[in-house]
């Protein structure tokens, strides 16, 4: 805690770093998986598959991984920002996938007949009803993601990994503690937050 | 305002992995207004013929025709918004309020706040609901009559030439059922719109049908006013079907559904 | 200077900025131990007292990943020892003389590498071997021959990179025989001394600068037939980024002469022992060699 106390400005910036690094990757990896897991929405032979080989590749261990990345792409921010990408693809496409072919077929059969075109049945009936399941996917990569992001600090310089690793180095526990702690804070708080907005977007039950 | 004719014109459509197919030939024409009845036991092909009018289903031969225009040479969603459909699961859009339901329509064709605003509560009077006090409720909050009737509001939001009905009112009670039957008489006879009205329930059938259509396995059993089904069944199925359930009761309804238009609301 | 430090870390550009290369930022690495880290520290803040944009890409897990990221141009500079720079790197055998050492690399990595050795400092951490007071007295080990004799009855506690460096084990044991110890056990750079202070190795090989050898009373076992390499440190720097900035070279040539063993392994303990900041203990090395701002370096 003492750390906390002594260099309260250095953990704020590693801090904000680490949010930075999370809330870009999940940005990106959305933009993946949005249309990834509406491809196989629509495609129920094809989804076990996808969503298969992506829960495959998220069992690769995350420091294995982030060395075939370094040779890739170097070291600094690239390298764990492709990592978190990869690895949050599988918890959003699932969810994805999970809040589209939940959405009432019913209201989706009444949308089409009604004249809505493809486009605007996604957007206005099965997006707005996906939205708390796909809610909860973003929850729970963006907590998985802040922690895989403390390996940033192993071969990036970025977020509050640095801290842990330079702790490691430093032989300094209580950067260690400060690191892991405030990961841990910010964990706790996203995922406090996210259900927040889970729970706006849930509409009134029971559709008829 | 001209209700459409819809011609069905050798309409097939296959299962994919079958022999049988879903509906076989079938050629009849409708229009004027009147509400034909396609009536037969789950399975005969009956909602499968209803939706290949707005095009939910594609024809595999034959054609299907509204205002002598063949349904595959206009744009499918055009198309749609301009038949009016409702299903017996209703399908009201669970995260917009009534009103939004019922505006849907309107508000995809590019009518004014001011004109959907209006529409949406001459709509809701139309149907037997007070607009003030239903306007902002949300479909959770309503009973299995009330989102019916909001279904069938919203399917003439945008006063469709033609309407499409599928089991509309399968899976509501008896009382709630009938009020209901006599409510669409009433505002399909207002608006002159041509119905298509699906239904294996043959008192419902007789209740509300102009005419009759009698569908088996894919193939039409007969078509006709309800007398003639009743004093001259086609076919052994149809005399079967027709007779089966409550003889008195049926022949007073064949005739009274002049009556029935008549009956004040 | 920490709080001028604080608030150019808050300032730091927006990220999506850092994704695209920064052309105007130096980049200053170091590898994963104490005393790289702090060096690199001082070169890194050197520069931005003289008005350069760092960043710090610290704790790079070997010399090869560190000379692999200069040659990708994923750092510009980082502090590298002779002796490393001549056993690793080049694959040469070891030159005790400090003077003809740097020659050798200055040469050799500005024509294969393209990096330019700047100014070496005086500090000359070579590798060494470690035991306990009370082990040496014990056993009676002095130097290294003693050690190279009584090995089989020792265990002994180093790092991987010490067992694979041709000036590691196999070296020690060609140039002085013996070194047979009766177990040897690797581990992490970070726990090594913990091994030697806990009773479970005897001896421990070591860095002749290393804090733990001024706090815990540790001895450093005579080098007597000159076995090892002079390991002097200096700034690496590649000669793009030289080229771009010259001015690299006088901003780190007026550190390194400053550089004592003393001062080393001061620094060293202050971090490890002390767990003072390596930020804070560069940055009081700093002022105290700055004539503008004449403070001891007390802590």
């Amino acid at each position: 805690m003492s750390y906390f106390a002594t260099h309260p400005l250095r953990v704020a910036a590693l801090a904000g770093g680490h949010i930075e690094l999370v809330a870009v990757a999940l940005v990106v990896a959305l933009a993946i998986a949005l249309p990834l897991g509406l491809f196989a929405a629509r495609r129920p032979r094809v989804a076990p598959w996808l969503l298969g080989t992506l829960g495959a590749i998220y069992t690769i261990p995350s420091l294995a991984l982030l060395a075939l990345l370094v040779r890739g792409f170097g070291l600094g921010f690239t390298p764990i920002f492709v990592a978190l990408v990869v690895y949050a693809q599988f918890m959003l496409a699932r969810n994805v996938v999970a809040g589209i072919t939940g959405v009432d077929p019913a209201q989706v059969d009444a949308a089409r007949g009604l004249g809505m075109s493809p486009l605007q049945v996604l957007l206005r009936v099965e997006f707005p009803q996906a939205l708390p399941v796909l809610l909860g996917g973003v929850r729970i990569a963006a907590i998985a993601m802040i922690a895989i992001a403390t390996l940033g600090g192993y071969v990036g310089g970025v977020g509050l990994g640095v801290l842990i690793f330079n702790g490691l180095t430093l032989h300094q526990p209580q950067m260690i503690v400060a690191g892991s702690l405030a990961a841990s804070a910010l964990a706790i708080a996203i995922d406090a937050l996210l259900r927040l907005a889970e729970r706006i977007t849930r509409a009134p039950a029971g559709a008829r | 305002m001209n209700p459409s004719a819809i011609r069905f014109k050798h309409a097939t459509v296959r299962y994919p992995n079958s022999e049988r197919n879903a509906i076989e030939d079938i050629s009849f024409e409708c229009g004027g207004g009147e509400l034909v009845v396609l009536l037969g036991p789950s399975g005969c092909g009956k909602s499968t013929l209803l939706r290949t009018v707005n095009r939910l289903v594609p024809l595999d031969a034959g054609r299907v025709c509204v205002d002598e225009k063949d349904v595959t040479e206009v744009d499918a969603v055009e198309l749609r918004r301009s038949i009016g459909y409702v299903i017996q699961a209703v399908g009201l859009f669970a995260h917009m309020s009534v009103a939004q339901n019922v505006a849907v329509v309107p508000s995809l064709l590019g009518w004014s706040h001011d004109e959907i605003a209006g529409r949406v509560d001459e709509l809701l009077q139309l149907v037997g609901l007070d607009p003030a006090s239903y306007r902002n409720r949300h479909p959770s909050q309503l009973s299995g009559g009330e989102a019916q009737r909001i279904g069938v509001a919203r399917a003439i939001a945008a006063r469709p030439r033609a309407l499409l009905m599928d089991e509309p009112f399968g899976a509501v009670d008896a009382i709630v059922r009938t009020a209901l039957q006599r409510e669409l008489i009433r505002i399909v006879g207002e608006l002159k719109t041509t119905t298509l009205f699906v239904t294996h329930d043959v008192d419902e059938a007789f209740r509300l049908a102009d005419r009759i259509v009698v569908l088996r396995s894919g193939h039409i059993e007969q078509v006709g006013l309800p007398h003639e089904l009743f004093d001259r069944p086609a076919t052994a199925y149809v005399r079967d079907l027709i007779h089966a359930g409550d003889d008195v009761y049926r022949r007073y309804f064949m005739h009274g559904r002049e009556l029935l238009r008549g009956q004040p609301q | 200077m920490k709080r001028k430090r604080a608030l150019a870390l808050l300032g730091a550009p927006p990220l999506l900025a850092r994704c695209v290369f920064d052309p105007s930022a130096v980049r200053v690495g170091s590898k994963n131990f104490t005393e790289s880290f702090v060096i690199a520290e001082i070169y890194a803040q050197a520069l931005e007292r003289a008005g350069m944009r760092v960043e710090r890409l610290f704790n790079l897990g070997s010399t090869q990943i560190a000379i692999a990221a200069m040659q990708r141009g994923n750092i510009d500079c980082y502090p590298e020892y002779t002796g490393t720079a001549l056993i690793d790197v080049l694959h040469l055998a070891p030159i005790s003389d400090s003077r003809a050492a740097y020659a050798v690399v200055a040469r050799l990595f500005e024509r294969r590498y393209g990096i330019v050795w700047l100014d070496p400092s005086p500090m000359n951490d070579s590798q060494a071997l470690a035991t306990t007071r009370a082990i040496g007295a014990a056993r009676k080990l002095a130097t290294l021959s003693d050690v190279a004799r009584a090995a089989p009855q020792l265990r002994f506690a180093t790092i991987q990179e010490f067992l694979a460096r041709p000036d590691g084990l196999p070296g020690l044991q060609r140039f002085y025989g013996g070194f047979r110890f009766r177990d040897v056990r690797t581990y992490d750079i970070a726990l090594k001394y913990s091994a030697l202070l806990e009773g479970r190795a005897d001896v421990a090989s070591a860095f002749s600068t290393d804090g733990d050898i001024a706090v815990d009373n540790l001895v450093v076992l005579r080098d007597d037939r000159h076995f090892w390499s002079a390991y002097n440190v200096a700034p690496v720097v590649r000669k793009a980024a030289l080229a771009a900035r010259p001015q690299i070279a006088r901003v780190l040539n007026a550190v390194s002469p400053a550089i004592t063993d003393h001062a080393a392994a001061r620094m060293n303990a202050a971090v490890e022992r002390s767990q003072q900041d390596p930020a804070d203990v560069a940055a009081a090395f700093l002022r105290s060699i700055d004539p503008s701002t004449p403070l001891r370096m007390t802590k």
